[in-house]
């Protein structure tokens, strides 16, 4: 029995001594769309390095969030070595676990990393960007030129025209908007953008500090409203108030919208419906003063946890989606995602991917402030005063009201 | 006196893999809990910002927030509709598979299938109904109010609310209507046969007869009832999560969040778990409390034969 024992511990011995170093990095991410192209590009990364990675995806639909699962996996102590954080306020969020990332190879070739006190947390995940993006060919047939669509007069116009002729350029409604409390990510995150940064200088973070401490510029928030009041007016109100993110884009693929509220990520919904007709993006009318340029900014960084066993592993797997092959190939035609470096010479296949590439490369492109914003404020405050908006139980006066009394309630 | 001491050892032996899983599972999260709702704790990691004891605070800004008085009041209406519904929908459900009608075999299990589906994808196919399919059939029946878009069940809030009682009447009736069959066929024969020659119709043997002989199960449904509706989160979720909004003292808020979402969205919407742990601990206080009186209530009622 004793001389048994002696062996099989011997043999354990072998055994852990011999058995080849593999180190573990799990990835969190929250963009179920390129799930299946994240995990096929990690398997093949694991293979070539000495490190196995774990890709998990959250997020996509109500009650799965990446933020609530980070939370649930920190008070188990089993964080992932690489998660996303969207800005700010999620840098707040886990400051202490954060890793300083400034001295990385991809930091040069970025100009949109997630960067704070002159140091580098984030790696951009992709490029991204919403306008209104618009059905070119109704459009041409209305008679609508989409390069004259810049300020409120001219979306005022150009709604009632189409609004006009909607039976005979066989559409349901003129914008594809969704304003239910589910989609309160496209009100009161997207289209509150158009407020902060619409016609701002990039990274003119004035009137949002002005929000932020409760200072309001009335005439700005009016013509806001307007433009809020005149999305929500034309409309499909069934989409509008009880349409989840299927139902909104699914009108404008199929044709029975002319304009919709979204941004680029709608790419692969609309290679889903076989909407081949042309499609771009216009900037948004928030204002009675033209703007040119669409909202562009890197919606999400990988930040690798400073606590993680296996750092150099996560920084290689960072580094090596910037400069190999088929690291770009992942990021561009995989995920059908935009680069956020300038080394990478490929571009994406969406028209609409397209368009925000080509407003970027021409520099016309607006912030993002949004995320500058806690989601209570967004998700629980403003949320609910579009949806009251949207379902009709309040009018443009009240919604200004209530917009004034929200950005003053955050008065310190 | 030593067999006595070695048979309690083995009692306690056997007790327990089930007390330490109880423990660990129950008992220590629920200290904990009680514990973080006097404290700051955010599980995550913030700089600077330990968990600190702040005493009642998240209690006291609980009570003071509109969105939660909001909530309180409409679990409590939701939770007695639902109890109404639920219960009535399964007593006659159980009264009808229980006669001598062909097929009831089918009917039983066809009434209980809705239980097995899960709430979140039931809140997801009826939502599907009343937003998609109810107008579709509206406008084919020539009942064009049904399409109007200011008609949508699930636009308003009143509305959205009557709809999750109707997703989880649906689901949880059959359930219910399994327990009140047992007792209804646990009613002996004689009393009906005696009743039925003294001349006693159907509906004066149902309240003289079968109800009376059933209150144990009544105890038993009503509870389950009581404790579904107020702790009703999935179909909640996937049916409205918490939409359309309304207003609540002059401010808009969710209008069809039920008291577990409040606590769910205070806790990982509004980053601020230590309240949603304080909004947890009061909902379990009066869920206890409400859940205590109907059962004495109710017990007072039973019958021994």
């Amino acid at each position: 029995m004793k001389r048994f024992t002696i062996v099989f511990a011997v043999l354990m011995l072998a055994m852990v001594a011999c058995a080849p170093k593999v180190t573990k990095i799990t990835l969190m991410q929250n963009k179920p769309e390129i799930d299946g192209a994240l995990k096929a590009y990690a398997a093949d990364w694991s293979k070539t390095s000495k490190n196995e990675v774990t890709i998990k995806s959250v997020g996509g639909s109500t009650g799965a969030d990446l933020g609530k699962q980070l939370k649930a996996d920190y008070a188990a102590g089993d964080m992932p070595d690489i998660f996303v954080i969207a800005g700010p306020e999620d840098y707040k969020e886990w400051e202490s676990i954060i890793l300083d990332l400034s001295s990385e190879k991809w930091v040069s070739k970025t100009a949109v990393a997630f960067k704070t006190n002159g140091k580098t947390y984030g790696f951009p995940v992709a490029v991204e960007g919403w306008g209104m993006a618009y059905n070119a060919d109704v459009l041409a047939k209305a008679g609508v030129d989409p390069a004259g669509l810049v300020n409120l007069d001219s979306y005022a116009k150009a709604f009632a025209k189409i609004d006009a002729m909607k039976a005979a350029l066989g559409i349901k409604s003129v914008v594809s908007m969704a304003a239910s409390i589910d989609m309160s990510w496209v009100t009161a995150d997207h289209n509150f953008n158009s407020l902060l940064s619409n016609g701002l200088p990039y990274g003119d973070l004035s009137v949002t500090k002005d929000l932020a401490s409760g200072k309001v510029d009335a005439t700005r928030l009016a013509e806001y409203a307007d433009w809020v009041e005149l999305l929500f007016k034309y409309a499909d109100r069934t989409v509008l108030t009880t349409g989840n993110y299927d139902a909104q884009v699914g009108a404008f693929a199929s044709g029975k919208a002319a304009f919709l509220h979204q941004g680029n990520w709608t790419d692969p919904n609309m290679k889903a419906a076989n909407a081949t007709f042309k499609m771009a993006f216009a900037p948004h009318g928030s204002m009675k003063a033209d703007t040119n340029g669409i909202f562009v900014a890197a919606p999400s960084f990988y930040v690798i946890n400073s606590k993680s066993k296996n750092v150099a592993g996560a920084k290689k797997f960072l580094e090596d989606l910037v400069f190999t092959d088929a690291g770009n190939k992942y990021m561009v035609e995989g995920a059908g995602m935009i680069p956020a470096y300038s080394n990478v010479s490929l571009k994406p296949s969406g028209q609409l991917s397209a368009s925000v590439q080509a407003w970027a490369a021409s520099g016309k492109v607006y912030s993002w402030n949004q995320y500058n914003f806690s989601t209570d404020f967004r998700q629980k405050t403003l949320g609910p005063i579009y949806n009251q908006l949207a379902t009709g139980k309040i009018d443009k006066a009240k919604f200004v009201a209530l917009m004034a009394t929200a950005f003053g309630s955050l008065k310190k | 006196m030593k067999r006595k001491s070695d048979s309690n050892f083995v009692f306690w032996l056997f007790l327990a893999p089930v007390l330490f899983a109880f423990a660990m599972v129950i008992v220590v999260p629920f200290i904990l809990g009680v514990y973080y709702s006097f404290t700051t704790w955010s599980s995550s990691a913030r700089v600077g910002d330990g968990t600190r004891f702040v005493g009642l605070k998240n209690y006291v800004e609980s009570l003071a927030d509109p969105a939660f008085a909001y909530s309180f009041i409409i679990t409590i209406g939701y939770t007695v509709i639902n109890m109404a519904v639920i219960n009535m929908a399964a007593l006659a459900l159980a009264l009808l598979v229980t006669t001598k009608i062909k097929l009831r075999n089918l009917y039983r299990a066809g009434f209980f299938i809705p239980n097995l589906i899960g709430g979140l994808i039931l809140g997801y196919v009826w939502q599907f109904i009343f937003n998609n399919a109810m107008p579709s059939l509206g406008t084919m029946l020539g009942f064009t109010s049904w399409a109007d878009p200011s008609n949508l069940i699930l636009a308003s809030n009143i509305k959205a609310i009557g709809a999750i009682i109707a997703a989880g009447s649906w689901q949880y009736a059959g359930y219910i209507m399994v327990i009140y069959v047992a007792a209804i066929e646990n009613v002996p024969q004689e009393l009906h046969e005696a009743a039925q020659i003294d001349g006693a119709t159907a509906l004066r043997r149902l309240f003289v007869i079968t109800i009376p002989l059933a209150a144990q199960a009544f105890t038993i449904t009503l509870f389950l009832t009581l404790v579904q509706s107020f702790k009703q989160f999935d179909v909640n979720v996937s049916l409205t999560n918490g939409g359309p909004s309304t207003m609540f003292m002059g401010k808009p808020i969710f209008g069809t969040e039920l008291l577990a979402l409040n606590i769910y969205d205070t806790a990982f919407l509004s980053n601020n778990l230590a309240m949603g742990q304080a909004r947890a601990v009061i909902f379990f206080l009066v869920l206890a409390m409400v859940a205590l009186v109907q059962v004495s209530l109710n017990k007072k009622r039973e019958i021994e034969l």
